[in-house]
Order: structure tokens, then C-alpha cells, then sequence
């Protein structure tokens, strides 16, 4: 055994990077978030006693901005492509890709909180609407975080010297974060919108 | 000596998916999403068919976007092992706390007041 | 130290000892913070209650009004579990991970400090609201609807929800950082199952506070939006369910019960072999026995709710699954009895508290088991007996099992030995404090007394048990300050101590007392769960260090402390103006671009 640490830097127990074993782990954590406010929304799902219930869902916008988050994950997973084969112009631009197609399911979230608000649904309106607007409040701030996530990787990016021979790497980690925000959307979409109240 | 217990050094070897197979995989997300959005629209004729249906679809996209996108299927079994305990624990809790206040306690015995005539139940 | 590195080293050298500490990224000083911390907050909790004891000595007592009373139990509560319980066992954690599992720091480092300022200023903000309008005062678990804004007026309860959040974030970095480091940093050799026990319940923690503090920060921010944001999640009147409350508080609360006691386990699991000088009988049980109560952990919740009406299948199912926790609790204990059985045991001061550890904590145990069963749980909700039970698990379990840490590795940590004479009267006398407190407590339970009353009328038969429980508090609050004697005589002493005076088998103590800045001069190789009794018996030797050793370590940073700077503004932004928050973000913001571009190697 060399005494350096660089050596072991290397060589992991588990033979997986402890970054991307970290981010793993984190997601798993992020379930378990996502898991209790969507129980919140489930216990609370049809029960207005005044104002606005579920029927408010606007369905062909919702539907526009889940095919925008699914496409977005879809020109992530490309970037990642980009990065793995030494394509770099190609990663660059699919992260921009993803980035805007970020910051258009954003626009269309702010969106449709400011129509349900102008059609009286409010936070204090009443049981569902709180729990709608925190739970997809909550999605949207994941999304908010992983557009500057994503956008501080393409600004080191196009440095001019790049991220450096970890760039596969770290592309790889933000992607994974993407597609977990998106998988969430995922189930959201189902359960929140598509699935009626009962 | 080295590590008995290290797997092989799976993070190094790249997902052999093609960009081409990537468009396809896009494509059957966004048709599946379409079927669902049509599903929905039909809420009366499917009935209780409705309701699994969806679900089903939704967990069919989970699955393609967790093992491809993520590369969960070339990646280390570690990854899968952790993430999927995270999930099925967060699964697990949600459905129980949503059956648990789904079951009208006050109806139960053992639930309701003390001194509630017990063939109130 | 670190300068002997590189270039900079000469310049850092000149940099003061204070920045240093600042800045440092090693895991040892950032243990060492978090364990003078930890302490530091253990004794104001201390203290606060001795407060509550003396209030409660006699009838009609009136040391502290109503007001300040329930701000005490509230506050002491918190404290010694976020502030004092938890930070001790993530300083040890801190300090002895890589030592245990043979690497040269954590995987994280600066995410490791990071931990430990997000962690202090978290605390802060939640102890400064003594300062500032009121501390919380509806209870640790701050049960819905008191918390209400219409109940609990002042600002106390906000601080309880943006303290614990940014306190849970400190917990899930903290615990992100370990989880990876002993998956992934482990020696060559050191296999799963040749991990001290004592990482594996480090480890078990770890993945208790990751799944669970998200579970908890969901309900603190809905409280927070409850009393700020006009939300009703919890507000009955108006169609919130105050039952929703208690159901994320004990998904979270109970797995956290655990975070307090495994740890301990895991120390006296490392301390009962070494004094015993024998294997740990059934290293594999103890290990399947740890992992077993942290996933059980997350099924037993509703026990905290019985009485809301849960409903008969539920509360037998989790009659249930409270019953089958005791299992493999109780198989720990029979495996450290079975370890001193036939051992040639020395009576350490470790030793001491780890045997009592194990009789205090089955005491609590039991008492915890009687609580499975929904009717007797009816009966006790919410009296001194529930009181009695948390504290033998916690006081008698949890703090017990620290002590006996701190005498077993304070010759590691610092070089030197804590008197043994004075270590044992520490002992008794906490020993004896401690019963003296809580055993009475049982008795005052099934008499009726309801626990978080400020006062009570002569003649309901407390009034002696609560004079016993008094003078115990009392004799705790001695024996803590013989300890304190102990250990400022201790520090002025030379550090004298050997590499392993214990004759333990673990590999922390295969580095010199205290251990070198990168732990290690040869990273050592493992072939079993006891590696240095094993290399003994097998004749074989740690090589020597290479001549003109050139190790790298991280260097220090302060970014991590900037990143905490930030996060504590947001925090203080959202009890006062949330223009703070705005300057927060910004900080932090700078922090986390720092922390990215800034050279790690």
C-alpha cells in the first residue's frame, strides 16, 4: 500500500465515486420528502370546505408543461451523452436546451398559480389549496434549484478551461438530480392531476 | 489484499445507449403521457379501470426514466439498493398514514370517547 | 501539522490559531467543536433542569412562573436532543469514523464543516429566543393545535420551526457525508461485516436521520406557513387536522429516539469487549440486531398516538410491531451480558458506565414495552411515568453510554487519562442521582400526576417522590461538576498516554494518542472485525512510514463558514424581515460559487 491519498481517492470500497454515491443517497432522502407532502395532499384531496376543489385543473396547460419537463430530461440525458463521448458542443447546447425547457415549466407553474389566485384559490382558501400550492410550490423550487444548478455547469463549462477531465462526472450528477425532479413530476402529474377526486 | 469487497469499477464504463435509442425512449414517454391525458378524459367508460391504469403508466415511466436516463441499469447495484429503499420506505409510509386516516376511527372500538356504548361501533 | 504539506505551509503557520479553527476542514477539530459544543449546551440544558426540579420540590412552588416553565421543558427537551445528544454523538462520530475504519478523513471534508456552522448557527437562532420574545413553549413535539398563532402568540414557535430545519439540514448534510464515508473510505480489508459495531450503528443513524428529517422538515414548514402564511393544515376549525401533525412529527420523531440511543449502543459494544478482554459475543446478531431496530424504527410511530383514536386494527398492528422492536433490542443486550460472561473484566470508569448503561437501559426498555400495549398506554399518556421511561432510555441509556465514550477515548482524543478516582465518584454519584431522579418518577406516573405541570396542591401523595426526584437532580447537577474538576485537572497534565492503553482491538488505536493530523503514517491493511488482537496473534507488523512522507490533505477553507453565515441570515430573515433573507441568499450563493471554483487539491 502507498501511503498517498490520492490513491484511495481512487479506489472507493464500493468501486462507485462517493460524489455520485452521495447524490444517490441524497435522492433517496428527497422521497421521503416528497412522499409526506404528497400524503398531506392525498389526506386533504377533495376536502374544500369552501372555495375552489379540484376542478380548477386547467388541463391542457398542465399537459403542455409535463411534456416540457419531459423533454427537458430528454435533452439532459443527451448532454450527458455529450459528456461521455467527448462531445462537448453537443453537452453545451443540451444543457441549454434543458435549461430553458427549465425555465418554461417554471413560467408555466407561476402561471398557473397567478389563475387559480385570480380565481380565488389561495393558500388560506382552503385545505386543498394549501396543499396543492406547497407540494408543486416545493416541485418548482427543485426545478428552480437544478435550472442553477445546471446553469452554474454551463458557465463553468464554457470557461476556457472547462470543468476538466471529471466533466463526465459531473454532468452525470446533475443529470441524475434533473431526472429525479422529474420523476417526481412523473408522479404528480398522475396522482395530483390526472387521478379525479374521490 | 486490495478491497475484498469492491465491485468492479462499474462508473467508468459509459451506458452503451445511442442517441437514436435515447429520441425513441423520449418518444415512448411522451406517448404514454398522451395515453394517460386521453385515459383521463375518459373517466366515466373506464371506471375502475381508470384509476390502476394510470398508476401502471405512471410507474412504467418511473422504471424507463430511473434505469435508462439515470443509467441505473449499467450503473452499481448500490445505487438501485439505496434509492430503491429509499422509495418503497416513502411508499410505504404514504400509503399507511392515507389508510390510517382513510379508517374512520370514531367507528371503531377503541376509537371514540370514554363511555361511548360500545354497540354505538 | 498541516503546513509541513507545501509552500503555503509557512504562511499558514503565521495565520492565528482562532482562524484556524475558522477554517479548519479536519475531521478531528471539527469533532472536537462539535463535542465542546454539545457540551456546552448540555450543561445550560443542565440547568434548566435543575430549574424545573426546583420548582417542582415542593407544593404550590414558585420559582418559575407558568410561562417560563413551559418554555423550560420545551427548551430542555430540545436541547439536550438537538443541541446536546445528537452534536456529542456526531462528535464522536466526527472524530472516530476514519480513525475506525482506517481513512484520513471523511469522504466530504468541507462539507463536514459546513455541517458543523449550519449546525451552530441553527442552534443559536433556536437558543437566542430566550432572548427574544419567548422560546418555544408547546412541548418538544409542539403538538397541533397549541402551536396554533392563536394559542401560542409570541415568536417562540416560529423559532422552534426555522431552528429545527436549519438544525435538520445540518443533520442531513452531517449525515449524507458519514453514510458515504463508511461505504466508500473504508480500509483495504475492512469488509461490511469487519466494521467496529460501533460504525455500523453510526452508520444505521446516518440512514435513520436521511430518511427521516425530510419527513419532519415537510411539517415544520407547514406549521411555519400555518403561523405566518395563513395555511390551516393544523387548524381544526377551519378543516386542518391536528392528527396530520402528530403523524410527521412521529414518522420523524420515533426514528430519531433510535439516533439517540444506537450510538450509544455502538459505544458500549466497543467498550464491554476491550474491559472484558473478549470478542464481542455475536458480532453478527448485534450488527442484523442495529439494522433491524433502524428499520423497525420506521413502523412503530402511532404509538405515540393511541390515544387519538387510531382505531382497533391499527393499534393493534402497531401494538404489534412496538412488541417486535423489543426483540432485537433485546438481543443486544443479551449478547453484552454474554461478552462479560467468563471475561476477565476491568473495572474501568468506561466500563462502569457502559455496565450501567446496559441495567439503566433495560429499566427504560421495559418500561417502553409496557407502553406497546394500547390500554396501559391509555392509562400513562401524558403522566410522570412516560417522563420516567424517556429518561431512563435517555439519561440512564443514551448519556450513560457518552460517558462511558468519553472515558474509553479521552486518552485518544487528547493524550491524556481522566482521573479514575474521580471518575468513579462522578459515577456513583450520577448513578445514584439519576434513580433518585427518575425511579420515583414511575410512582408519581401511576398516582396520576400529568407530566408539564408547573405546579401541584398538597395532597395528592406526590409531595415526597418529588422531593426524592429533587435531591437526585441535584446530585446529577454534582457529579457533572466533579466530572468538569476532572477534566480541566486532566488537560493540565502532559499528554503521557500510549497508542492503545486500553489494549483495544479497533484501529483507531493503531495511531499515536493524539492522533497525527493525517491519522495515519501507513494507512493500514485489515483481516478481521478486531484487527489489532488479530495482527498480534498473527506476529504482524505495521510497516514503518517511508522516509520524506509527502501526504496531502485537503486544504482548510471558509467557505463552508460563509455558506453557514448565509443560511443563518436566511433563517434570521424568516423570524424578522425578509429582506435578511434576500442578503442570505446572497451570501450563500457566494459561498456555494466559492466552494465550487475554489482549488481542492
Amino acid at each position: 500500500m502507498s501511503a498517498a491519498t490520492h490513491e484511495t481517492e481512487h479506489h472507493t470500497s464500493l468501486g462507485v465515486d462517493n460524489r455520485k454515491l452521495l447524490m444517490w443517497i441524497f435522492l433517496a432522502s428527497e422521497c421521503l420528502f416528497f412522499g409526506s407532502l404528497l400524503s398531506t395532499y392525498l389526506i386533504f384531496k377533495g376536502e374544500s370546505l369552501s372555495g375552489p376543489g379540484t376542478d380548477i385543473f386547467a388541463f391542457e396547460i398542465t399537459s403542455i408543461s409535463t411534456f416540457v419537463l419531459l423533454m427537458s430530461s430528454l435533452s439532459m440525458v443527451l448532454a450527458v451523452y455529450g459528456a461521455q463521448h467527448g462531445q462537448l458542443g453537443l453537452m453545451k447546447l443540451m444543457l441549454l436546451c434543458t435549461i430553458l425547457l427549465g425555465l418554461v415549466f417554471l413560467g408555466f407553474q407561476v402561471y398557473e398559480f397567478k389563475t387559480f389566485a385570480s380565481e380565488g384559490l389561495t393558500l388560506s382558501t382552503n385545505q386543498f389549496g394549501a396543499s396543492f400550492y406547497i407540494l408543486t410550490g416545493f416541485h418548482g423550487c427543485h426545478v428552480g434549484v437544478g435550472v442553477l444548478y445546471l446553469s452554474s455547469l454551463l458557465i463553468s463549462s464554457v470557461r476556457r478551461n472547462g470543468i476538466g477531465k471529471e466533466t463526465p462526472l459531473y454532468i452525470d450528477i446533475g443529470g441524475l438530480y434533473w431526472h429525479f425532479v422529474d420523476i417526481v413530476w412523473i408522479v404528480l402529474f398522475t396522482v395530483v392531476y390526472l387521478i379525479p377526486a374521490y | 489484499m486490495a478491497d475484498m469487497n469492491a465491485v468492479h469499477d462499474a462508473h467508468d464504463e459509459h451506458p452503451t445507449t445511442t442517441i437514436r435509442e435515447y429520441l425513441i425512449i423520449g418518444l415512448v414517454l411522451s406517448v404514454i403521457t398522451a395515453v394517460e391525458l386521453v385515459m383521463s378524459l375518459y373517466e366515466d367508460e373506464l371506471g375502475v379501470v381508470l384509476i390502476p391504469g394510470l398508476l401502471i403508466f405512471s410507474a412504467i415511466k418511473f422504471v424507463i426514466v430511473v434505469a435508462m436516463f439515470m443509467h441505473l441499469k449499467f450503473d452499481s447495484i448500490r445505487f438501485t439498493q439505496i434509492f430503491a429503499f429509499g422509495f418503497v420506505l416513502a411508499t410505504c409510509l404514504l400509503i399507511a398514514v392515507v389508510v390510517l386516516f382513510a379508517y374512520d376511527a370514531t367507528d371503531a372500538i377503541g376509537g371514540g370517547f370514554i363511555g361511548d356504548p360500545i354497540e354505538h361501533h | 501539522m498541516a503546513t509541513a504539506t507545501d509552500g503555503v505551509g509557512t504562511v499558514q503557520a503565521e495565520q492565528s490559531k482562532v482562524w484556524e479553527w475558522l477554517t479548519t476542514v479536519d475531521h478531528k477539530k471539527i469533532g472536537t467543536m462539535y463535542g465542546i459544543t454539545g457540551f456546552t449546551y448540555f450543561l445550560i440544558s443542565g440547568l434548566t433542569a435543575l430549574a424545573i426540579r426546583t420548582q417542582l420540590a415542593v407544593p404550590n412552588g414558585n420559582v418559575l412562573s407558568a410561562e417560563l416553565y413551559n418554555q423550560f421543558f420545551t427548551m430542555h427537551a430540545l436541547m439536550m436532543i438537538f443541541l446536546a445528544i445528537m452534536p456529542m454523538g456526531a462528535s464522536f462520530f466526527n472524530y472516530f469514523i476514519p480513525l475506525q475504519i482506517g481513512a484520513r478523513d471523511v469522504a466530504f471534508p468541507r462539507l463536514n464543516a459546513l455541517s458543523y456552522w449550519v449546525f451552530l448557527s441553527g442552534s443559536l437562532i433556536l437558543f437566542s429566543s430566550f432572548f427574544l420574545g419567548g422560546a418555544p413553549d408547546a412541548g418538544w413535539f409542539a403538538y397541533a393545535p397549541l402551536t396554533d398563532a392563536k394559542y401560542s402568540v409570541g415568536s417562540g414557535l416560529d423559532f422552534y420551526c426555522v431552528g429545527l430545519i436549519i438544525l435538520g439540514l445540518s443533520s442531513l448534510m452531517a449525515s449524507l457525508n458519514f453514510a458515504v464515508t463508511i461505504l466508500n473510505m473504508r480500509a483495504p480489508g475492512m469488509t461490511m461485516m469487519r466494521l467496529p459495531v460501533y460504525m455500523w450503528m453510526t452508520l444505521v443513524v446516518s440512514f435513520l436521520l436521511i430518511l427521516s428529517l425530510p419527513i419532519v422538515t415537510v411539517a415544520l414548514v407547514m406549521l411555519y406557513f400555518d403561523r405566518n402564511f395563513t395555511t390551516n393544515f393544523f387548524t381544526p376549525e377551519t378543516g386542518g387536522d391536528p392528527i396530520l401533525w402528530q403523524h410527521l412529527f412521529w414518522l420523524f420523531g420515533h426514528p430519531e429516539v433510535y439516533v439517540l440511543i444506537l450510538p450509544s449502543m455502538g459505544i458500549v459494544s466497543e467498550v464491554i469487549p476491550v474491559f472484558s478482554r473478549k470478542p464481542l459475543f455475536g458480532y453478527a446478531a448485534i450488527v442484523f440486531a442495529g439494522a433491524s431496530i433502524g428499520v423497525l424504527g420506521f413502523g412503530v410511530w402511532a404509538h405515540h398516538m393511541f390515544t387519538t383514536g387510531l382505531g382497533t386494527v391499527p393499534a393493534l398492528v402497531f401494538s404489534a410491531t412496538t412488541m417486535g422492536i423489543g426483540v432485537p433490542t433485546g438481543v443486544k443486550i443479551f449478547n453484552w451480558l454474554s461478552t462479560m460472561y467468563g471475561g476477565s473484566i476491568r473495572f474501568t470508569t468506561s466500563m462502569y458506565f457502559a455496565v450501567a448503561f446496559i441495567a439503566m437501559f433495560t429499566i427504560g426498555g421495559i418500561s417502553g414495552v409496557m407502553h406497546a400495549s394500547p390500554a396501559v398506554d391509555s392509562q400513562h399518556q401524558d403522566t410522570y411515568f412516560v417522563v420516567a421511561h424517556i429518561h431512563y432510555v435517555l439519561f440512564g441509556g443514551a448519556i450513560m453510554g457518552i460517558f462511558s465514550g468519553i472515558f474509553y477515548w479521552w486518552p485518544k482524543m487528547t493524550g491524556r487519562f481522566l482521573s479514575e478516582i474521580s471518575g468513579k465518584w462522578s459515577f456513583w454519584v450520577m448513578f445514584a442521582g439519576m434513580n433518585l431522579t427518575f425511579f420515583p418518577m414511575h410512582f408519581l406516573g401511576v398516582s396520576g400526576m400529568p407530566r408539564r405541570i408547573y405546579t401541584y396542591d398538597e395532597g395528592f401523595g406526590w409531595d415526597d417522590w418529588n422531593m426524592v426526584a429533587t435531591i437526585g437532580s441535584y446530585l446529577i447537577g454534582v457529579s457533572i461538576l466533579i466530572f468538569l474538576i476532572n477534566v480541566f485537572r486532566t488537560m493540565r497534565q502532559p499528554a503521557t498516554a500510549p497508542d492503545n492503553p486500553w489494549d483495544a482491538p479497533t484501529l483507531e488505536w493503531a495511531t499515536s494518542s493524539p492522533p497525527p493530523e493525517h491519522d495515519f503514517d501507513v494507512v493500514p491493511e485489515v483481516h478481521s472485525s478486531m484487527p489489532l488482537w488479530t495482527n498480534r496473534e498473527m506476529g504482524i507488523v505495521t510497516p514503518e512510514a517511508p522516509e520524506g512522507l509527502h501526504i496531502h490533505l485537503p486544504p482548510s477553507s471558509y467557505m463552508p463558514l460563509i455558506l453557514a453565515i448565509g443560511v443563518g441570515l436566511i433563517g434570521v430573515g424568516l423570524l424578522s424581515h425578509l429582506a435578511l433573507v434576500g442578503i442570505g441568499v446572497a451570501i450563500s450563493t457566494y459561498g456555494v460559487w466559492g466552494w465550487s471554483i475554489e482549488p481542492t487539491d
